[in-house]
């Protein structure tokens, strides 16, 4: 075919272009975009909120009594005991984000099924669909990640005021908050752009009838 | 016509072989949609093909594979059987990132739904193609306006698909389609939804950018206004094609047209 530099053309559409359709996307569906975004925050809000009690409940039973100054001994106790409830409870915590991000994700691409069809039909390539999908989905998944993580740990301290009094400022050793931060971001992105991604890839695969025809 | 059908389709072969005179062929069409156990044979067998240049019409009642064709020589499914041509190209030999091109450049789409973005304005509409095809930004631009004020919208430029009428939404595709000059437009039933003043102006913009733009043009329909205006047409019925018939063959038999 003669064609072959101009296949070469549409192969490299360059990053910067995908992203600035990307994020005109998202800006004109913004209401839709932060619908998604509030998903992910509120799943990764309450990952991070369970981790981060979780933390004060254990640093308090290792330090019973000594740092505590306002909680009673059988409070303090009585938290020592719920550890295994916690073990369960941090797991939950894990699965509603995930099963609430995929959620999320999954509608925000199958509902663009139609979509991805009418952009096959006018040349993009497989491949330009999918970029799109994962440059929007880590776009959503880091803003709302991070929004979840800040919104689960103020919530866990605010309460920790209430529960152990002024010492939880100190409760949680810096490391530990931080390796909380990290372990709820990183989930929520990555659960966020897999989501995403798997819709993606099968609609991006798919010949554009079958796309323009796949009603959700 | 005196012909027999044997000498007619050498004829046409030989004709094909010679030149790129036809823009789209298929030959021994045939597709079956599975739901279940229960298949459909939506076509049995169809040969088609389209010259450089031509209105073509593809008529028939709903159900007939009218749908069905398109997509296949369009591009926008496999069939089960068969070869499809479009400028003489195999499609089934193509990439995925070829037939992409080949969807970007060489054929213009427009559906009786018309299939716009709807969160993005008429030019972005228009523009999509062409930077798929990797134009420039402001070239892009410019070239998008120029089409959009071609089939009339020069002053709704900035509107959104729902902002328009379904007339106006037409046009945007009819614009889209026409994006990167492609050498065929594939049109389903596009005036399926229009009343009829209307669809009579999308008719007429599309013979109009026939003659004008030498785009050959194929639609699927059922709506007799077409008749008129296409240079042939292709009488399909329960998956085949049952005659192909020139306007002028059509002109005598009008009356009994509209008594149909
Ligand atoms: N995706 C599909 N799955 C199953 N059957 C289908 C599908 N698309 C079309 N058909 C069937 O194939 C036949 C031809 O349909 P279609 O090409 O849409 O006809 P037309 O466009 O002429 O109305 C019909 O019997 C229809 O029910
Ligand atoms: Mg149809």
């Amino acid at each position: 075919m003669k064609t072959e530099n101009e296949i070469m053309e549409i192969e490299s559409l360059p990053l910067g272009k995908i992203i600035s359709i990307t994020c005109k996307g998202i800006k004109i569906r913004i209401w839709r975009s932060l619908i998604v975004v509030s998903g992910i925050v509120l799943a990764i809000a309450f990952l991070s909120y369970i981790l981060c009690s979780d933390g004060f409940a254990q640093n308090v039973s290792k330090a019973a009594g000594s740092i505590v100054e306002q909680g009673s001994p059988e409070k303090i106790q009585e938290l020592k005991d719920q550890r295994v409830q916690t073990y369960w409870m941090v797991g939950l915590a894990i699965l509603i984000s995930f099963v609430g991000i995929v959620n999320a994700m999954l509608m925000s691409v199958t509902e663009r099924f139609r979509e991805i069809g009418t952009m096959k039909c006018l040349g993009a390539i497989d491949s330009f669909v999918l970029k799109m999908f994962l440059i929007e989905s880590v776009i959503e998944g880091v803003i709302g990640a991070l929004l979840g993580v800040l919104a689960g740990i103020l919530i866990a301290y605010v309460e920790g005021v209430f529960t152990y009094g002024s010492g939880v400022w100190s409760l949680l050793p810096l490391a530990w908050l931080l390796g909380v931060v990290a372990f709820s971001f990183v989930t929520g992105v990555i659960i966020t752009v897999v989501a995403a991604l798997y819709p993606a890839r099968e609609a991006s695969k798919m010949m554009p009838v079958v796309a323009l025809r796949a009603e959700l | 016509m005196k012909q027999s059908p044997e000498k007619k389709e050498t004829a046409e072969q030989a004709e094909a072989s010679l030149s790129t005179n036809y823009v789209v062929r298929a030959i021994g069409v045939k597709k079956v949609y599975t739901m279940g156990a229960e298949k459909v044979h939506a076509l049995r067998g169809v040969d088609f093909a389209v010259r450089r240049g031509e209105y073509i019409s593809i008529m028939g009642p709903s159900g007939s594979g009218k749908s069905t064709l398109f997509n296949m020589i369009g591009g926008l499914d496999k069939p089960n059987e068969g070869q499809v041509y479009i400028d003489e190209v195999d499609i089934a030999a193509l990439n995925p990132v070829e037939l992409a091109w080949l969807r970007c450049h060489k054929v213009g789409y427009i559906f009786q739904t018309y299939n716009l973005i709807t969160v993005a304005t008429a030019l972005d509409n228009v523009m999509l193609p062409m930077t798929f095809a990797g134009m420039q930004q402001a070239d892009a631009q410019d070239k998008a306006i120029k089409i959009l004020e071609r089939v009339g919208l020069g002053e709704r430029v900035l509107h959104k698909p729902l902002q328009m009428s379904g007339g106006q939404q037409q046009r945007v595709a009819i614009a889209r389609a026409l994006a990167n000059s492609p050498s065929i437009i594939l049109a389903d039933e596009p005036t399926a939804n229009l009343d009829k003043k209307t669809g009579l102006q999308i008719i007429n913009l599309l013979k109009e950018l026939n003659m004008t733009e030498g785009v050959s043009i194929i639609t699927a329909t059922h709506d007799h206004k077409m008749l008129d205006i296409s240079d042939r047409i292709a009488w399909v019925r329960d998956g085949q094609i049952e005659k192909f018939q020139k306007r002028s063959e059509l002109e005598i038999k009008e009356g009994e047209m509209h008594v149909q």
